[in-house]
């Protein structure tokens, strides 16, 4: 017996406690609501004093008070302004005091000029894009970037076209109010946000031209991917020539766009980057149905560890899957790649807004109107906070000519971590192409022919034959224990490589 | 729902109307509004309706003939409220065909009736003072279509993951269905497995019927050899698919062919024509099966009311194009207006708007105003400024796909009292439009008005008009009338009739215009 029981103590405590969940490291904290609406958050920005502005899909905009403080019922609402036709972005101008909304056909300064807490002029600072009446015609807006513009994505008319200007562009709105057109080729996009050097991104959703939700790099001038509203090249002079399409592979003959075509699909992304010189590949794909269903909000961790370990990462919202995942970007070739993670799932509500405060708090809310979420609820305003407790996860993910160098929020098992057989690897792709999302292929199955652990026991560098250029590098860390034999929080992660590193 | 499927079912197991229907009827708490409406019964049935008021205000339910105003109705009382409130706010109008008590908060009653021989859409109302906008429905009495006859089924086996081609396949069985019901017995095969159901349709009449399936998995239906409807492949029965179909007079070949890959079987069909309601084929119901089958599912209504201060609402709108503010203000008196075209497009009375339509799912599509008497004084999105020599000229007409030239929307500030002044630039001079209401618009009120001031600073163009009305008008005791089924009357100093429009001289300064409902 004895015998037995010390032989279970030395196979560590993993048999003995459970092991850990997400909610051990990171706490969702689910607000009470006001009563008189259904608070189906849309875009969040923070406010001087600890206070949040909450804009809201039914066209309200909400003061909260008191969300930072650990006592959830400290929590108090005041309604600001409503009416509005849908308040998908809001921002909070420090240098006037007046809060902008991005609304579906214009953005609004709002001004509380007799100081009652309620806005009393609402000014066009901007509608020179066009509505058509269609409901898909999102707009949504950021925050103010460094340079105190906003930034304006709009949705195509549809999933497919753009039947009135600017439908499928990224606007850039200047502090004088003048709109700059930015980027053309976006979808459906979900969220606008930035990253720790103030660089620009925009989730976009599945659809034509996308196998998969995708996290993009908004850089003046490019060409997102979806070639629907590129008819506007003329309206926007500054952008240059337009873009020559994408082999137009979805439509011949008598083909419907839900059909597949015979013999597959041709077009690749990492393909038609050579011939179309304004195409710029995404970031990260959200990888479809893995990581997420319907990305949104875009929140960067600025708070300089108190929201863990993660500082200056990403953090991505789902409306679909209510979850958060984590995103690690590098700039290889000039470009923009990198990798992303499952983090924190449980969230009541498809998430749509998110903001994270300089303490660490991330503060979400959305709804699940239009598509359903898995969170269950209508609608929600919650909190995720680091409990204090670090997880044991991939911290980087890095690419090398030859492989991947992996560092760790905690020293590794060097046993586990340095054996090629904790680790698998797939790779896939999707094809570029207008039908309707896509399957994952051109399936390879790589060789992992070395993991070697560094002296320090917090980095792995994996050497891997063949890396794939434009190709997905799903990575399984089954077998990797930290030095107290715990296993990954969470053990899978997409690489989107982009561009090979040189030597 | 579940009483409509209760009807359903009674009407199902036998033709004759002599089954009651028994119906629930319940008020919303606080939204002002039955739980359900549409209630679904045959010619001449007997009828059975549990009327219960959860709300904490009086109810009733009144029955009227089809084609009646049921909110002119109730409102009409109003003209001799104390004689109304005698009769216990039941109107004395020969159109009403019964009815229940004003039941008091939490009160119930169960009203019995036959329901009409003639078919028909019976509208029910609250005629409570000021509930029937929003509080209504319609009972519609209808008769169920034929039904299958002669029909027979065969049964193939086979692992398919879409219909195959039956007739290229030898039935493992063929039989007879003796109570002539599509269905599906679970006693033979679990997986794997194809039926061809054939039968006998009878078309009353030449014209057209709509046919309704729903299966798990593939399904499809054909009329005379041709499909008509199809749900192939494996997939839940979550969407009911339905087609309309032409049809003549007389006898028709019914085919609907099924097949069973793995899991739940099930299997639907029903066909609706202009004559009779939703007549299931099939032995079971689909759950989602709504008596007149609508397409469109429909939302509880999120009516938006002026409290005390005026409510204002940013969306797409009918008439008022895709950059509309309306706004209601206390006293039931509503506008929209166009940041598109920068004028005044609607004017109503009466209850604001609805938001279930932008509020629920996706939030597409223009809503309509909740109140009556909707004027539009000017063309759909068109400007009030426009130059020309000839104040009789067309004025420019919508072209969605453009801005109009010349004017910019500048934003709305509020008063003290919450009301918008609406500010936008036309060729340069600077424009302030705000309004002011006057009367009750929540009922025949002829002293209900909006008064609109439009102030003008800057220089305008030579040839300039102001346009505040299009339509025949004629002038009368100083006021201009509209000649119309909906007449309305608008004042304003300085205005005048050039042909079809009624326009005031652009000028610098202020322009006072009253738009007021002929009574």
């Amino acid at each position: 017996m004895n015998r037995i029981l010390s032989l279970l103590l030395a196979l560590g405590p993993s048999l003995w406690a459970a092991d850990p969940v997400e909610s051990d490291f990171y706490k969702i904290t689910t607000f009470q609501t006001p009563k008189e609406t259904a608070l189906e958050v849309g875009s969040i920005d923070l406010m001087p004093d600890g206070k949040l502005a909450l804009g809201t899909r039914r066209g309200e905009i909400w003061i909260v008070s008191g969300a930072g403080s650990s006592d959830p019922s400290a929590v108090s609402y005041k309604l600001f302004a409503s009416g509005l036709h849908e308040v998908l972005g809001i921002a909070y101008n420090p240098k006037d005091k007046n809060i902008y909304a991005t609304t579906r056909h214009e953005v609004t300064r709002l001004k509380d000029v007799d100081g009652d807490g309620r806005a009393d002029v609402f000014d066009n600072v901007n509608d020179s894009w066009g509505v058509s009446g269609d409901y898909h015609e999102y707009a949504l807006g950021s925050n103010f970037d460094k340079n105190g513009d906003l930034w304006v994505t709009l949705c195509l008319t549809g999933s497919f076209s753009s039947s009135v200007p600017f439908r499928g562009w990224a606007l850039r709105i200047k502090p004088d109010g003048k709109m700059v057109p930015t980027c053309s080729g976006i979808r459906s996009p979900g969220g606008v946000g930035f990253d720790a050097d103030g660089e620009v991104y925009y989730c976009d959703n599945q659809g034509p031209w996308h196998g998969s939700c995708t996290l993009q790099h908004l850089v003046p001038g490019s060409f997102q991917g979806h070639p629907g509203g590129n008819i506007w090249y003329d309206l926007a002079p500054n952008m240059g020539p337009k873009p020559i399409d994408p082999i137009p592979e979805a439509f011949q003959g008598e083909r419907g766009r839900k059909d597949a075509r015979p013999g597959g699909d041709p077009g690749r992304m990492v393909k038609e980057r050579e011939r179309i010189k304004q195409l710029l590949p995404p970031a990260v794909y959200l990888v479809h149905g893995k990581i997420g269903n319907s990305a949104s909000a875009i929140i960067c961790d600025l708070s300089g560890g108190k929201f863990g370990p993660f500082a200056k990462q990403l953090f991505v919202a789902d409306q679909s899957h209510s979850n958060l995942s984590r995103v690690f970007l590098e700039t290889i070739n000039g470009i923009k790649q990198g990798v992303v993670f499952p983090f924190r799932g449980g969230f009541t509500s498809g998430l749509i807004g998110g903001r994270m405060d300089e303490e660490g708090r991330v503060f979400v809310g959305g709804s699940d109107r239009g598509w359903g979420a898995r969170g269950g609820k209508p609608y929600c305003f919650e909190k995720c906070e680091w409990t204090g407790k670090t997880p044991f996860e991939v911290h980087e993910m890095r690419a090398k000519p030859d492989g991947f160098e992996l560092t760790f929020t905690q020293p590794v098992d060097p046993a586990t971590a340095g054996d090629v057989k904790s680790y698998s690897m797939r790779e896939f792709t999707y094809a570029y192409r207008e039908q309707y999302g896509g399957d994952e292929i051109d399936e390879i199955l790589p060789k992992i022919t070395a993991a070697k652990v560094a002296e320090d026991g917090k980095s792995v560098r994996l050497t891997i034959t063949p890396l794939t250029k434009g190709h997905i590098h799903e990575l399984h860390l089954d077998g990797v224990r930290n030095a107290e034999k715990l296993p990954l929080l969470h053990k899978v992660g997409y690489y989107t490589l982009n561009e090979i590193p040189g030597e | 729902m579940i009483r409509l499927l209760f009807a359903l079912l009674f009407a199902a197991t036998s033709l004759r109307a002599a089954d009651p229907a028994v119906l629930t009827l319940k008020t919303m708490t606080a939204q002002m509004k039955y739980d359900s409406s549409e209630l679904l019964v045959l010619p001449g049935q007997p009828v059975k309706i549990l009327f219960e008021n959860g709300d904490d205000l009086p109810h009733n339910l009144v029955f009227c003939q089809p084609g009646t105003d049921t909110t002119a109705m109730a409102m009409k009382q109003m003209e001799n409220a104390e004689a109304a409130l005698k009769r216990n706010w039941l109107p004395d109008d020969k159109r009403i065909w019964a009815h229940s008590k004003m039941l008091n908060p939490h009160e119930k009653e169960t009203l019995a009736f036959t329901a009409p021989e003639k078919p028909g859409t019976y509208p029910y109302v609250c005629t409570f003072p000021g509930h029937a906008l929003t509080m209504r429905g319609e009972l519609k009495v209808a008769p169920l279509g034929d039904t299958l006859h002669d029909l027979h089924f065969a049964l193939y086996l086979g692992n398919w993951s879409k219909l195959p081609d039956f007739s290229k396949l030898k039935p493992h069985r063929e039989g007879k269905v003796e109570d002539n019901l599509i269905q599906v017995k679970l006693d033979d095969y679990k997986n794997e497995f194809g039926v061809v159901f054939t039968g006998k349709l009878t078309a009353p009449k030449k014209g057209s019927y709509r046919f309704f399936i729903s299966s798990d998995d593939g399904s499809r239906l054909l009329i005379d050899g041709k499909e008509v409807v199809a749900y192939d492949g494996i997939h839940p029965a979550g969407d009911i698919k339905e087609k309309g179909v032409q049809l003549e007079q007389g006898e028709h070949e019914f085919r609907l062919e099924y097949f069973q890959g793995g899991g739940n079987i099930e299997l639907y069909a029903a066909w609706k024509g202009s004559d009779f309601q939703i007549t299931p084929l099939s032995k079971w119901l689909h759950p989602n099966w709504k008596g007149g089958a609508k397409k469109q599912k429909e939302f509880d209504p999120i009516p938006l009311a002026a409290t005390n201060e005026p409510v204002i609402y940013r969306n797409f709108i009918q008439g008022t194009g895709n950059r509309a503010i309306a706004v209601g203000y206390p006293g039931g008196i509503n506008l929209a207006w166009s940041a598109e075209s920068m004028n005044l497009a609607l004017v109503w009375r009466g209850a604001f708007i609805d938001a279930a339509r932008h509020w629920n799912s996706r939030g597409g599509g223009h809503e309509k105003p909740l109140g009556y008497d909707v004027l539009q004084p000017t063309g759909e999105v068109t400007p009030a400024f426009f130059v020309n020599e000839k104040p009789d000229a067309q004025w420019p007409k919508w072209d969605k796909t453009k801005r109009y030239d010349g004017f910019e929307w500048k934003g709305y500030t509020l008063d003290a009292k919450r009301s918008p002044t609406f500010r936008y630039t036309w060729q340069g001079a600077e424009i302030e439009e705000s309004f002011t209401t006057e009367g009750n618009g929540n009922k025949a009120d002829a002293g209900a008005k909006l008064i609109r001031t439009v102030k003008v600073v800057g220089k305008l163009p030579e040839n300039g008009w102001y346009r505040i009305g299009t339509g025949t008008f004629e002038a009368k005791d100083g006021s201009f009338v509209l000649k119309s089924s909906q007449a309305y009357r608008i004042t304003a100093a300085g205005a005048q009739i050039a042909g079809q429009n009624l326009v005031i001289p652009a000028k610098p300064g202020t322009m006072t215009i009253t738009y007021q409902w002929a009574q």
